[in-house]
């Protein structure tokens, strides 16, 4: 009895044992995933942004091109005239 | 108000406002940078360079960076390789990469550049003109073609056709000259290089150019082959409005 007593404790230890590992094996595993997915290089970690002039710049500059001026009737006589050169 | 005149870039140039002598400089500035008939001016060497990539200026990057801004608001109507081809020309800072052989004419735009350039150097009110294209400090009158005059009160104003030199404009979508009905068309601008490219587009979009011009609410004066003059709706609305 007493020698079979000591098996099942020695089992129950070595299954604890195992779990212990198994356990320890999934989370070092789960953590290197995780920790990989978010710092190994070359995976961005958001959206690229493009490298050339924010679009906020390039509305204005297109504002800036297709915007009219301020024209009104003549008063004097003209310094300059306009015409294709 | 003592007005200036002298030659500069192929054209005249009329100043008020400003020393003529540092207008002259900016306009030498631009020219022996961007002139095709310097062999070498930056836009020449660039032309002639076989390599993919090279390095320009800071004035040169600037200027081709609003040319392709110009290009892309335009569809290419107003294009600095003349041929379809400015996606192909990319910039990155200082850095251009384009096929070689990829050549760039930037007269679409560099006049009036220019022209906004040389008006920073007004003190107080004035104007500069290049060949008729015209930025103005304060409010300036200003003759038109085939008689009139109206009141540029800010921006610019310039005129694009085929009065003075035949038929200089090409169309990009053809490669071929320009056959719009009009043969000249004035428009008003924020700047003169916003003119400038109105002016351009209204012209080489033929009987389009006055809806064009409505739909950015720009005034813009066509004359027709014939003599007809007609105006934008924002051309009128701006004459009947004071």
């Amino acid at each position: 009895m007493a020698a079979d007593s000591r098996i099942e404790r020695a089992r129950a230890r070595a299954r604890s044992a195992k779990a212990v590992i198994a356990t320890g094996t999934l989370l070092v595993f789960g953590v290197a995933f995780v920790g990989a997915k978010i710092h190994a290089p070359g995976h961005a970690k958001g959206n690229a942004k493009p490298l050339d002039a924010p679009k906020s710049f390039k509305r204005a500059v297109k504002r800036s091109i297709a915007q009219g001026g301020q024209i009104a009737p003549a008063v004097q006589v003209p310094p300059v005239a306009t015409s294709t050169s | 108000m003592n007005v200036h005149h002298f030659q500069a870039m192929g054209c005249e140039i009329v100043v008020a406002g400003a020393e003529p002598a540092a207008v002259a400089a900016v306009f030498e500035e631009w020219e022996d940078a961007f002139s095709l008939f310097r062999p070498d001016s930056e836009l020449s060497r660039v032309n002639r360079s076989t390599g993919s990539v090279v390095a320009v200026s800071p004035l040169f990057a600037r200027t081709l960076q609003v040319a392709l801004d110009v290009a892309a608001e335009t569809d290419g109507l107003v294009d600095p390789t003349l041929c379809g081809k400015w996606r192909e020309a990319r910039l990155g800072g200082r850095i251009l990469s384009r096929p070689p052989g990829l050549a760039l004419d930037l007269n679409g735009v560099v006049k009036s550049l220019a022209v906004d350039a040389a008006a920073e150097l007004i003190s107080d009110d004035g104007f500069v003109s290049a060949g008729g294209d015209i930025a103005v400090h304060g409010a300036v009158d200003v003759a038109l073609p085939h008689g009139g005059a109206i009141r540029v009160v800010e921006g610019g104003l310039a005129t694009s056709g085929t009065a003075s030199r035949g038929q200089h404009l090409l169309d990009p979508r053809t490669g071929e000259p320009s056959d719009s009905p009009w043969e000249q068309v004035t428009a008003s601008g924020s700047s003169c290089l916003a003119a400038d490219v109105a002016a351009k587009v209204a012209f080489l979009l033929g009987a389009g150019g006055p809806a064009w011009l409505d739909e950015r609410e720009i005034a813009g004066r066509f004359v027709a082959r014939d003599g007809e003059i007609v105006e934008s709706s924002h051309w009128r609305g701006a004459l009947a409005c004071t």
